[in-house]
């Protein structure tokens, strides 16, 4: 089980890295990270604070973007092209398929984040900024948001094309990270259609602007951990419910 | 979504040990029915049984193997790569894995591509690749899916030894196809499916007859006289240059078309009985569906 998991893992990420889009995003986030320089001359004073947020904010970004555009196509593709026929052919159970895939992304988003923390700790010196350990809390946060970012990314994956799939899971992440206003828009709306949906969706999206934890790392605010654990079990939970959905849809599905 | 019933009344037996060959022409029904018994699409209605469990059961496909219609894998990999991963897939242990996808380049005469990615590989290389894949776990069922598809004369030959091979170990071969020639070469039976029913099954021996169906002369030398008189008494008569081809439907028409032959004093410089073939059976199959 763990070698036809781990297998398609493997094959999964060797896809990823082999793809030019990967590669572009990576650069294209370290050269943002580093435009933070010519702009610090507006920036008043506030340098360190800029170089950092707009470091952090290009990395959750770039992530994001890896997670929707390689997750997008990754159960699709395989049926498109119809390598599924060969997979599923061998002793591979489907949800073993599905986790796979999974972890395969999850591995190259880890790899991404890695590089691109690299680069951004290298901007921090080179710009003379003390890089503080305290900042890694946001990306470890960003990690949690990811892990369930990838998870709807493979649901929409499991049925509609890549493009289709991409903008659900973009849409996913925006209104992820205004359920807050959407709650309030409920409590306010005097539609109850209006009420009734904004409710809907407050308790089925995933409510991400827990994530987002930011703001605190750069202005050196101390953070919550139990706030922080919390959130961490939610995303662990949101995943795992959205991947047994997935696995549920796949297993039906005719080939 | 336009639904069709792509099957029905399909009840089909494979042995143990037998090659057998699935045939009937495009859009027939043949892929639909081995998507079925591979797992992939479940039947409306029915019962498959493979090595007698459901084709779902993981289990059971440890001792499958199967090649899809025109196959495509990761183009991203190289067949090394990808018969390593085949390989880990279907659960064969680790130190065996070198030995086995070594063996299997060198079946299906691809070691020289062995590290090259699969982007831009001729459908014949990538049917090649899908053969080893197929074989990676030493499957008691093979499935094949059109394998000849994409294959030159050698590579077709190639194949066709890849099959015998399989059946002198005693495994059992079942291959869809469209091209009759492989299958009277190879296999044991054959089933005949059209518009998604099974027309006929039976040994290739019982469906064609030994019988001579017609008798084809080539016949040298005739001056215009003997040709006509030729061409009143044969079925079937085609000229070019000196030489006269004849259909004859039996010994007492060879008997007569000799006489003349001899009495003009020309020459009969071939003889060939025809028997019938399986494509002869499969048109005159296809003409009775069509009728109905």
């Amino acid at each position: 089980m763990f070698g036809r998991i781990s297998g398609i893992a493997r094959n999964t990420f060797r896809e990823a890295i082999r793809d030019k889009v990967l590669l572009i995003l990576l650069v294209f986030a370290i050269v943002v990270m580093g435009s933070a320089k010519v702009i610090q001359p507006l920036a008043l004073g506030e340098e360190s604070k800029v170089i950092k947020d707009l470091g952090l904010g290009a990395i959750t970004f770039f992530c994001v973007l890896i997670a929707v555009l390689v997750g997008g196509r990754l159960v699709y593709k395989e049926m498109e092209k119809r390598t599924i026929y060969i997979m599923l052919a061998k002793p591979v159970r489907r949800w073993e398929f599905i986790l796979g895939k999974y972890l395969g992304l999850m591995a190259v988003l880890f790899v991404s984040m890695l590089i691109m923390t690299a680069g951004f700790y290298i901007i921090l010196l080179v710009s003379g900024i003390p890089a503080s350990a305290y900042l890694l809390w946001s990306l470890l946060m960003t990690a949690f948001e990811l892990a369930i970012l990838t998870a709807v990314a493979i649901l929409f994956s499991s049925f509609v094309p890549p493009i289709a799939s991409a903008v659900f899971t973009f849409a996913v992440y925006f209104i992820g990270h205004l359920t807050r206003d959407l709650r309030l828009l409920a409590a306010m709306s005097p539609s109850a259609v209006v009420k009734g949906i904004s409710e809907f969706l407050y308790y089925v999206l995933p409510n991400l602007s827990n994530f987002n934890i930011k703001g605190e790392v750069v202005h050196d605010v101390l953070l919550n951990p139990q706030a922080l654990a919390l959130s961490a079990l939610y995303a662990l939970v949101y995943t795992a419910t959205l991947l047994l959905i997935s696995v549920a849809i796949f297993r039906r599905k005719d080939f | 979504m336009k639904r069709v019933q792509a099957l029905s009344d399909l009840e089909l037996d494979v042995g143990k040990g037998e090659t057998f060959g699935f045939v009937g022409p495009n859009g027939a029904g043949k892929t639909t029915f081995i998507k079925i018994l591979i797992g992939l699409t479940s039947p409306t209605s029915g019962e498959v049984r493979v090595l007698g469990k459901s084709p779902r059961d993981a289990q059971v496909k440890t001792k499958i193997g199967f090649l899809p219609e025109s196959p495509y894998f990761y183009e991203y990999l190289t067949p090394s790569e990808f018969l390593h991963l085949s390989a880990r897939l279907s659960g064969i242990p680790g130190q065996d894995v070198e030995v086995r996808v070594r063996y299997l380049l060198k079946l299906v005469r691809m070691e020289d591509a062995a590290h090259a990615q699969m982007r831009g590989f001729s459908r014949g290389m990538l049917q090649r690749i899908g053969i080893a894949q197929a074989l990676v776990n030493d499957p008691e069922l093979v499935i094949l899916d059109e394998p000849m598809g994409g294959l030159d004369p050698v590579g077709r030959k190639e194949l066709r030894d890849i099959i015998i091979g399989l059946r002198e170990r005693g495994k059992t071969v079942f291959f869809s196809t469209h091209i009759l020639s492989d299958v009277e070469m190879i296999c044991d039976r054959v089933g005949i499916v059209i518009r998604g029913r099974l027309v006929n099954t039976g040994r290739l021996s019982e469906i064609l007859t030994e019988e001579v169906e017609s008798v084809e002369i080539t016949v040298k030398g005739l001056t215009g006289k003997f040709r006509k008189v030729l061409e009143k008494v044969t079925q079937q008569s085609i000229r070019s240059g000196d030489s006269l081809f004849l259909t004859v439907r039996n010994e007492e028409e060879v008997e007569r078309v000799m006489a003349i032959v001899r009495e003009a004093r020309a020459k009969i410089s071939a003889l060939v009985p025809r028997r019938k073939t399986l494509e002869d059976y499969f048109m005159a199959r296809i003409r009775e569906a069509e009728r109905k």
